[in-house]
């Protein structure tokens, strides 16, 4: 399995490459070096979106796999295990800090290394696609690569467990943990949370700063929410602390939409924030990008279940109410099965690509390896030509006009075509799923086929997958 | 006796290869990038288009001239040589289907039988040609219908000839031949 993807790292390279070399020629022509710079970031931009890359890079750059909740009790094992937690995490790991996890309550957002991470007991680990886990036994966690699926999960489980987990800060005089789940219900309509990624940001946050924390949330979100929020605003109370906040925030918060995921993070790492704790969480809180109403779902879920449990302690929440009723049916919805998060998802092997070139048909191939880097300026169409493959377009189309029948010579309108012809099956499905390499061999028996390719980039189901050599096998 | 006739014999149709015209200049590359189930041949500077339905291979020339080979019927080649050239048609060529012929239609047949070769060569001298270092088959040839026949020492025979009904006379006309030197089972 490649835990590492190759992809993102190569087009990043490439980009980079790119811009330096043409560097020099943009100052010859006179244009400034910010018209580079925006070349390069909107290049960049669009990679990162392209879906192309956008999983691999997303997992691995921006969007923490998943946000340990630790709880109270192991905040001193924490603090020394947190430091082999922490450090093999991804590019964002720096920012990831023992104080930071010190604070009890921490919740620490980290992208995931590429190799297991061991894990301490009573740690509420959530996935980047929202699933919750409560870990009451040690274990090791590995990454699926490239999931960032929003993955459904049965919250409510998870928050039972969560419930009985002592999960509890009272180092720091929490606010209410409720307002986590407020928040989350609010921030479906929250789109200036997004616009405080600052706010959210970690080690910065202080009561004063939670403040505006909450007056933020308050400001967007509807009225009903807004009560909400305030009613559990007012309650300072110590409830437990349910280890909500794994919402992840992808650091481009500033770019993304205003989708309601984010806005739930927010909401939610802000209602981290009202606790009160420096929220270590903040510092890598990422905003998910992810549309789906699922997180929105889920965080309603765990409003409901947390408020129920909060309701305890807390004043009367009257969203609570209104939250676990929208929650139940989210929590329906949300009931989808995940597999995939503690699945090992394999994509090289004996994963078959189909890839379309002239010859039209779609064909299975068999990746034998993938052997690192491909040089960009390397890579030609398999069918190359000398010219360029301008004349497609051309006049493909002019020529279903029935032609002159009668000829010269004799015979045979061949209009009378119209019978004849007609490709059965035209051209299977023209997929896109395509591979733009070089060859080395392409072998043809009868109507067997075997493909003996280098240097490849394959767009498969979306996704890029480079490659130095692959064999393939087909039938036509 | 020996003139039994082939009755009961089933004559195999293996290959049938056609050629037409289309009357147009061809551009191969186009054809090569446009074109669905295509292998271009550039150093010969041909161009197989592959159709699944007949399933049949056409050898494409720029002059327009193509060949169809892999059908198992006359019909059925002549069905998809149309389809090619209304495939070509399609690609933007004025094609203009003409002179159609079959070229060559290739049959194979069994007799029930063994056949002892040197002896069946020698009652067919001049027809019959027999280089059993050169290749384990006689080769019979029937001038007037322009047929050959291989014929192996198993019973088994392959027919060559410029359309079907050579193909089926060739047969008929040999298997008297070939069944005088057959190897009798005792």
């Amino acid at each position: 399995m490649a835990c590492i993807n190759p992809v993102p790292q190569l087009y990043r390279s490439v980009i980079e490459d790119v811009i330096e070399g043409v560097r020099d020629l943009f100052a010859e022509e006179g244009i400034e070096d910010q018209v580079l710079k925006d070349l390069k970031q909107l290049w960049e931009t669009k990679v990162l979106q392209s879906k192309a890359t956008e999983d691999f890079f997303r997992n691995s750059v921006h969007s923490p796999l998943f946000t340990l909740q630790f709880p109270h009790g192991l905040q001193q094992t924490l603090q020394s295990s947190t430091a082999s937690l922490v450090i093999p995490a991804g590019r964002t790991l720096p920012t990831f800090t023992t104080t930071e996890l010190g604070t009890s309550n921490s919740s620490a957002n980290f992208n995931f290394p590429g190799y297991p991470i061991p894990v301490p007991a009573g740690v509420t680990l959530q996935t980047a696609s929202g699933h919750l886990y409560k870990v009451n036994l040690p274990i090791v966690v590995t990454q699926t690569p490239g999931r960032t699926n929003i993955l459904q999960h049965p919250i409510q489980q998870v928050f039972q467990q969560l419930g009985q987990a002592p999960v509890i800060q009272t180092s720091v005089p929490r606010l209410n943990p409720c307002f986590l789940q407020a928040a989350t219900a609010k921030s479906q309509r929250m789109e200036t949370v997004l616009q405080q990624p600052t706010v959210l940001y970690p080690g910065m946050i202080d009561q004063k700063h939670l403040e505006h924390a909450t007056g933020d949330i308050l400001v967007p979100p509807g009225n009903e929410h807004k009560i909400t929020s305030e009613a559990l605003l007012s309650q300072p109370e110590g409830p437990q602390y349910v280890s909500f906040p794994g919402v992840v925030f992808p650091s481009q918060v500033s770019q993304t939409n205003s989708t309601i995921e984010p806005m739930l993070s927010a909401s939610a790492s802000m209602i981290q924030n009202l606790h009160g704790r420096p929220l270590s969480t903040d510092s890598q809180v990422i905003l998910h990008q992810h549309r789906s109403d699922v997180l929105k779902n889920r965080s309603f879920g765990c409003d409901s279940v947390k408020q129920s449990r909060n309701t305890e302690e807390a004043s009367t929440l009257p969203v609570s109410e209104k939250n676990s009723n929208s929650q139940r049916d989210l929590n329906i919805q949300v009931a989808d099965e995940d597999d995939d998060v503690n699945e090992i998802i394999q994509i090289d092997g004996t994963g078959d690509t189909s890839y379309n070139d002239e010859i039209g048909s779609a064909k299975d191939i068999d990746e034998n390896e993938f052997l690192g880097t491909v040089d960009s300026g390397v890579l030609k169409v398999l069918e190359e030509e000398a010219d360029s493959i301008s004349n497609e377009d051309s006049t493909v189309n002019c020529s279903d006009n029935e032609d002159p029948q009668v000829d010269i010579v004799e015979e045979d309108p061949l209009n009378s075509g119209d019978d004849v012809s007609e490709q059965d099956v035209p051209d299977l499905f023209d997929t896109d799923n395509v591979i733009v390499c070089q060859y080395d061999k392409i072998h043809r028996s009868k109507n067997k086929w075997k493909f003996y390719l280098k240097d490849g980039i394959m767009c498969f189901g979306g996704r890029d997958y480079v490659f130095a050599k692959a064999i393939g096998d087909a039938e036509w | 006796m020996d003139a039994d006739s082939d009755v009961a014999l089933d004559i195999l149709i293996t290959n049938v290869v056609c050629v037409f015209r289309t009357r147009c200049h061809l551009n191969l590359r186009k054809i090569a990038l446009e074109g669905a189930n295509v292998i271009y041949k550039r150093d010969v500077g041909k161009v197989l288009m592959k159709l699944r339905k007949p399933r049949i291979t056409a050898t494409i020339w720029s002059s327009g001239k193509i060949i169809c080979t892999g059908a198992t019927s006359e019909e059925e080649a002549k069905f998809g040589a149309r389809r090619l050239a209304r495939c070509l048609q399609k690609l933007g060529f004025q094609v203009i289907f003409t002179d159609y012929k079959v070229v060559n239609v290739l049959a194979v047949c069994n007799m029930p039988f063994e056949i002892r070769l040197p002896e069946f060569t020698k009652n067919n001298r001049p027809h019959a040609s027999y280089e059993p270092e050169l290749h384990p088959a006689v080769c019979y040839r029937i001038k007037s219908l322009r047929a050959t026949l291989q014929i192996f020492s198993t019973g088994s025979i392959t027919v060559t000839g410029p359309n079907v009904k050579a193909v089926a006379t060739a047969v008929e006309q040999i298997y008297p031949f070939v069944f005088e030197s057959r190897k009798e089972i005792l």
